[in-house]
C-alpha cells in the first residue's frame, strides 16, 4: 500500500496550530517563573535549621518527584476544585500543576548547587571575619549559580516538551490542536508528523543551547 | 466535602490490574531500550561518519520531541502509513522503548567517554588489542558509572508510562480515570492512585540513590 500524502490540510489549518504554539510557549514560560520562585522558598525550607520545616519541604519534593506528571495535572484539574471549591480554567490548572511540579525540581537544583560549594570555602571565609550573610552572598551564591544554570536548562527543555500533557485536560496548546485537527480532517499522518516537526524545530535549538551551557559552565575543581 | 474510600477499596483489584500493566509496559520497554540503546551508542561511535550522523539524528529526534507526540504518531499515524496494525500494548512498548533508547545511548556514550583516554593508550601500549582494551579496561569502569543514570532513566520511564493511558492502554492511570468516572469518587480514586504510584516509585528511588552513592562520580 502506497500512502498518498496530503499536506494541504496542514497548511489550511496552520493558523490553528500556530495559536497552539503560542499557548505552549506561554505555559512553559509562566510555569518556569512560578516554579523558580516557589522552588526558592522550598529550597530555603529544606536548608532551614528547623527539622519540621525541613521535613515538610522534603515531603513536598518527594511527592512531586515520585508521581507521574500526568497524575499531578489530572489531580489539580479534577480534584483540587472539589476539595477547595475554587475552579480554574484548564490553562490555569495546567499552570498550577506545572508550577508545583517545577518548584520541586528547582528546589533540588538550588539545594544541590548551594551544597556543592566546598564546605572549606565557607569555613575559610568565616575565619577571615566575614559574616554568614556575606559568605552566602559573596562566596557561595556566585559559584552556586553557575553550577545551577546547566541543570535548569535541561529542566526547561523537559518542561517545554511536557507541556504537551495539558492537552489531556483540554488546554488548546499545540498537541491539543494537533489531536483535534487529526480527528477533524481525518489526516492524522500529516497532522501528527507536522506537529512533531514543529516541536523538533523549536526544541532542538534549545537542546543545543543547553549543551553549550554545560560546556561553558563545566565545573573545574 | 466528605471523604468516602469505600468505592476505591471495593474496586481495588481493578486498580491493581492497571498497576500490573504499568509495571509490564515500563519493565519490558526498559529491557528493549537497554539493548537498542547499546546498538545506537555503538553506531554513534562508529568509525564511519554516515553511521555516526544517522545515530545522532535518531537521538536528537527522540530527545527533542515530546513523548506524547511520539506516542500518538506511533499509535495513530504509523498503522495508516504502513498498514501494520498492532495492539495498544505493543504500540506503547515500541514508543517507550524508542524514546528511552535515545537517552540510554547518550548515557552509554558518556560512560565510555568518561574513561580517561590515557588508560586506553596505556592498554594499547601494553600490547592489548582495541577489543581487549574495551572489554577489560574501559567497559568494567564505564558500566559502574552508567548504572546510576540508568536507574534514574528507569524511574523517569516508569512515571512517563502514565501517558499510555492517553492512547487507551489500560494502565494504572487509565484505570484511575475510568474508575473515577464510574464511581464518581474522583477525589478519593485519584488520591489513592497517586499514593499507589508513590508506593511503586519510592523503592526504585531508594535503589537509585544507593547506586548514586556507591557508583556515582565522587
Amino acid at each position: 500500500m502506497k500512502y498518498q500524502w496530503h499536506f494541504e490540510v496542514v497548511w489550511e489549518n496552520f493558523p490553528i496550530m500556530l495559536s497552539g504554539i503560542g499557548l505552549t510557549i506561554a505555559l512553559s514560560v509562566l510555569s518556569m517563573l512560578a516554579g523558580a520562585v516557589l522552588g526558592m522558598v522550598i529550597a530555603l525550607a529544606r536548608l532551614s535549621p528547623w527539622a519540621a520545616l525541613r521535613g515538610i519541604a522534603y515531603g513536598y519534593t518527594e511527592l512531586f518527584r515520585t508521581t507521574p506528571l500526568l497524575m499531578q495535572i489530572v489531580w489539580v484539574f479534577y480534584v483540587l476544585p472539589l476539595l477547595t471549591g475554587i475552579t480554574f480554567s484548564p490553562f490555569y490548572s495546567g499552570l498550577v500543576a506545572f508550577g508545583l511540579n517545577i518548584a520541586a525540581f528547582m528546589a533540588e537544583i538550588y539545594r544541590a548547587g548551594i551544597t556543592s560549594v566546598g564546605r572549606g570555602q565557607t569555613e575559610a571565609s568565616l575565619a577571615l571575619g566575614m559574616t554568614e550573610a556575606q559568605v552566602m552572598r559573596r562566596i557561595v551564591i556566585p559559584q552556586a549559580i553557575t553550577r545551577m544554570i546547566p541543570p535548569i536548562g535541561t529542566m526547561w527543555v523537559s518542561l517545554f516538551k511536557d507541556t504537551s500533557l495539558v492537552s489531556a485536560i483540554g488546554v488548546t496548546e499545540l498537541m491539543y490542536q494537533a489531536r483535534f485537527l487529526a480527528v477533524d480532517t481525518y489526516r492524522p499522518v500529516e497532522i501528527f508528523t507536522v506537529c512533531a516537526l514543529i516541536y523538533f524545530v523549536i526544541t532542538f535549538p534549545q537542546s543545543i543551547g543547553v549543551n553549550w551551557l554545560y560546556h561553558k559552565y563545566r565545573t573545574r575543581e | 466535602m466528605e471523604w468516602n474510600f469505600a468505592a476505591v477499596f471495593q474496586h481495588f483489584g481493578y486498580l491493581m490490574e492497571g498497576a500490573v500493566v504499568t509495571v509490564q509496559v515500563s519493565a519490558l520497554s526498559m529491557v528493549i531500550a537497554i539493548v537498542l540503546g547499546l546498538v545506537v551508542a555503538l553506531v554513534r561511535m562508529a568509525p564511519i561518519l554516515v553511521l555516526r550522523m544517522i545515530a545522532s539524528v535518531y537521538i536528537d529526534i527522540f530527545r527533542s520531541t515530546p513523548l506524547l507526540a511520539q506516542l500518538v504518531w506511533i499509535y495513530f499515524a504509523f498503522p495508516i502509513l504502513t498498514g501494520i496494525r498492532v495492539s495498544p500494548f505493543v504500540a506503547c512498548t515500541i514508543s517507550l522503548s524508542l524514546y528511552a533508547s535515545a537517552y540510554l545511548a547518550e548515557i552509554y556514550r558518556a560512560g565510555i567517554l568518561s574513561i580517561a583516554s590515557g588508560q586506553r593508550h596505556a592498554g594499547l601500549a601494553l600490547g592489548m588489542t582495541p577489543r581487549q582494551v574495551m572489554t577489560r579496561v574501559v567497559l568494567p569502569q564505564a558500566v559502574t558509572r552508567m548504572l546510576p543514570p540508568m536507574g534514574s532513566q528507569f524511574i523517569t520511564l516508569f512515571k512517563d508510562s502514565a501517558l499510555v493511558s492517553l492512547v487507551t492502554l489500560q494502565d494504572l492511570m487509565w484505570s484511575a480515570q475510568s474508575l473515577a468516572a464510574f464511581t464518581l469518587r474522583t477525589v478519593e480514586v485519584l488520591t489513592v492512585v497517586a499514593f499507589i504510584y508513590m508506593a511503586l516509585t519510592i523503592p526504585q528511588a531508594f535503589i537509585v540513590n544507593h547506586l548514586h552513592r556507591r557508583f556515582g562520580a565522587d
